[in-house]
């Protein structure tokens, strides 16, 4: 017997993702999905964003790896809230684990969540996690043709963090290639080019964080 | 890797269908995935037999259908396609466009027919 059925394969992804998304959306907390290769900076921009920003903003972090709390650890250090998923192997995070991380942080009074995705710049694309807006991160220590040999990632993401920018002279990484076809993919997104260690640029990053937190709570 | 998670979920899916139709076992299923949507056939493939090993499924047909990319100029509108990713970066066809191209398909990843019994 033949049966045509034409379903989203991911549906059962997409509907808790929508769920986390009305939790979250509805006490005016932004969510971004942070998405790079490992080592590109995540944590140390998370690091950089929650310890300038801790004044100003009640922030939280899951963080997601394969194994060890490390990387909660550190967040943890900042003063921030932190939760760890290991994915034991998996290669991303889905809306499943954040909605059950969700349990352990206290949703009071919190302004930005950060989801600190597993390092990979394929699987995570795939999975709506239930955040406002995906982040990608590059670091100039990396290919300048990232963009163009994993484009969803930069077709689908709001900004564009490249970090390491204190490296640039001794590597070659070419900075307006790495723009350029990350724009062609996607013309509305917003690129940053910082450094955590130095601190420079982080400057314009968090004004985004702040325009993107009052759309939030307007909407 | 994360074909094996959505090998899960295509089985699951298809034995939703199943329940519904009151059937018991997959002969065949047509998947169909986008240019984009980072699926590596020969992955999915071995992460399906993997998930259906040992149920009353093994040896279901996994017929894996590649939908190309159609972009969309974001000036002119002009809808046009590519076999593979770089279409992303080429001009538009109609007015030259280098930017800002939207993607109609390539994205998609879909369970569009099971065959049981």
């Amino acid at each position: 017997m033949e049966i045509p059925v034409v379903r989203n394969v991911l549906e059962a992804n997409e509907k808790m993702a929508a769920h986390v998304r009305r939790q979250l959306g509805g006490r005016g907390i932004l969510t971004l999905n942070l998405i790079s290769s490992p080592g590109a900076g995540k944590t140390s921009l998370l690091e950089r964003t929650l310890h300038d920003l801790s004044g100003e903003f009640r922030m939280a972090v899951i963080e997601g790896d394969l194994q060890t709390d490390n990387d909660a650890r550190r967040v943890a250090a900042t003063g921030a809230q932190a939760v760890q998923i290991n994915t034991d192997g998996g290669c991303h995070l889905d809306s499943n684990m954040v909605l059950t991380a969700l349990d352990s942080i206290d949703l009071d009074g919190l302004d930005i969540l950060f989801i600190e995705n597993v390092g990979n710049l394929v699987c995570p694309v795939e999975f709506d996690c239930g955040e406002d807006a995906k982040v990608a991160l590059l670091s100039v220590t990396e290919g300048d043709d990232k963009p163009e040999k994993y484009p969803l990632l930069f077709n689908l993401a709001r900004a564009l963090v490249l970090n390491k920018v204190d490296l640039l002279p001794h590597v070659d990484f070419d900075m307006a290639r790495a723009r350029a076809f990350a724009s062609r993919l996607n013309k509305d997104l917003d690129i940053f080019e910082l450094s955590c260690r130095s601190g420079e640029g982080l400057e314009a990053w968090y004004s985004w964080l702040r325009t993107m937190r009052a759309a939030r709570q307007m909407a | 890797m994360h074909e094996m998670a959505v090998a899960e979920n295509i089985l699951a899916l298809a034995e939703e269908e199943l329940a519904r139709l009151h059937l018991s076992r997959l002969e065949a299923i047509r998947v169909e995935y986008g240019a984009l949507a980072g699926i590596v056939p020969e992955a999915l493939r071995f992460g399906f037999e993997a998930v259906v090993k040992g149920t009353a499924h093994e040896g279901v047909r996994l017929e894996l259908v590649c939908l190309p990319l159609r972009l969309r100029c974001a000036f002119c509108k002009t809808s046009f396609g590519g076999e593979g990713q770089e279409a992303l970066y080429q001009p538009c066809p109609g007015c030259g466009e280098e930017f800002g191209h939207s993607v109609e398909q390539g994205k998609e990843l879909i369970l569009s027919r099971i065959e049981a019994s």
